[in-house]
């Protein structure tokens, strides 16, 4: 296993690594902020590789606009057969050759990133420190000894007395679980479709996780070192201000958000509009092939 | 060892799938789509279930596939 990941472990180091070595002129080769902010500096260059896979989700969903006729006419066929709905709706987003969900398969690809980041920064974490891909053993002393908020970046809140580090893991961990919980509940609140009442058990569901997720990060935090919190901690954050930017300007079709945005783009044209009479021009024509057709009464804003 | 991954898929599909946005572009998901697979199939499953998984990426349009069971088109789990 960690021979297959051992590209991995050079990749994610040598990033580590070359930011690090950027910033030691400006804040010290042993400063905290150096080690810190290559941590942070490795979330965002991931996720800013992950933009163009966003971006291409988001324009598929738009494009759905131009569907909403015929998934409407799906959803009343089959009103009480969810099954064969969503296996209609599939047809029709493969016929029109758009599919506005996200895919499988990136999530999966994300996992040995960060497995081999967490082994990476673990590594920085053992006593004595245990080097990993390109880092050399000085490397990784001086990482291990680097104060974040004072208190060093090796150290996990179970294998330590030293007040500061307690503190300072405990509010990692409270961040984290915030940034999930408030992501999740946007998500349900505002991000997706409204569910009618036969899907009562899965919004049940969603609630239970929503109080049990932040739960499970306070039991496995408190065994990672700080170093491994920071990048959670900032990819979270990421997380959440992606879903943010989305619900605000480019919400799931059916979703309270997206009915709001209608609202305010009809009232800012100064019509009250019916959002399903915006594309009725599709229905007149049904044999349309998806053509990314950009409904008229969206404004450039 | 068949049970307890289907068992395994079966717990992420009712507690950790329902808590964040459909993502699958399939019908049906990759992930029942595995649990058939792997409940008739056994081993070969997985494998299929691995090429179900990598054919759910950005580029591809989904749709409906079903594992084909025997002769006949299989269902859903």
């Amino acid at each position: 296993m960690s021979n297959i990941l051992k590209p991995l472990y050079f990749a994610v180091s040598w990033v580590i690594i070359t930011i690090h070595n950027s910033l030691s002129p400006i804040f010290g080769a042993n400063s905290g902020v150096s080690w810190s902010l290559s941590i942070v500096g490795l979330v965002i260059i991931i996720r800013v590789l992950l933009i163009p896979l966003f971006v291409k989700q988001i324009k598929s969903q738009r494009a759905l606009t131009a569907l909403q006729p015929h998934m409407k006419e799906i959803q009343k066929k089959y009103k009480d057969d969810r099954q064969k709905q969503s296996e209609e709706m599939m047809k029709l987003y493969k016929e029109h050759k758009t599919n506005p969900l996200a895919s499988c398969f990136p999530i999966l690809a994300q996992a040995p990133i960060f497995f081999s980041l967490f082994t990476v920064l673990n590594g920085i974490g053992k006593n004595p420190p245990v080097r990993h891909g390109v880092l050399t053993q000085a490397d990784v002393v001086s990482a291990a000894q680097a104060k974040f908020f004072g208190a060093p970046i090796s150290d996990t809140f179970l294998g330590t007395n030293v007040t500061t580090v307690k503190i300072v893991t405990v509010l990692l961990i409270a961040f984290m679980s915030a940034t999930t919980f408030t992501t999740q509940r946007q998500l349900m609140l505002k991000g997706m479709p409204k569910m009618d009442s036969s899907n009562n058990m899965m919004l049940q569901q969603q609630k239970i996780m929503l109080y049990l997720f932040p739960l499970i990060f306070a039991i496995s935090g408190v065994n990672f070192p700080i170093g491994v919190l920071i990048y959670w901690s900032t990819t979270n954050l990421w997380t959440w201000g992606q879903q943010f930017y989305v619900i605000k300007r480019n919400p799931t079709p059916g979703s309270p958000a997206y009915e709001e945005l209608q609202r305010k783009r009809a009232h800012k044209e100064g019509t009250i509009e019916n959002p399903e009479s915006g594309s009725t021009e599709t229905i007149e024509n049904p044999d349309v092939k998806g053509q990314r057709k950009q409904p008229k009464k969206k404004k450039k804003k | 060892m068949k049970k307890f991954t289907v068992a395994a898929i079966h717990f992420y599909q009712k507690w950790i799938s329902t808590s964040f946005a459909p993502r699958c572009k399939y019908y049906p998901s990759c992930s029942s789509y595995a649990a058939t697979a792997i409940e008739n199939y056994g081993f070969k499953g997985v494998a299929m279930s691995v090429w179900r998984l990598m054919r759910c990426n950005p580029w591809s349009h989904g749709g409906v596939d079903y594992v084909v069971i025997k002769e006949k088109v299989g269902t859903i789990s």
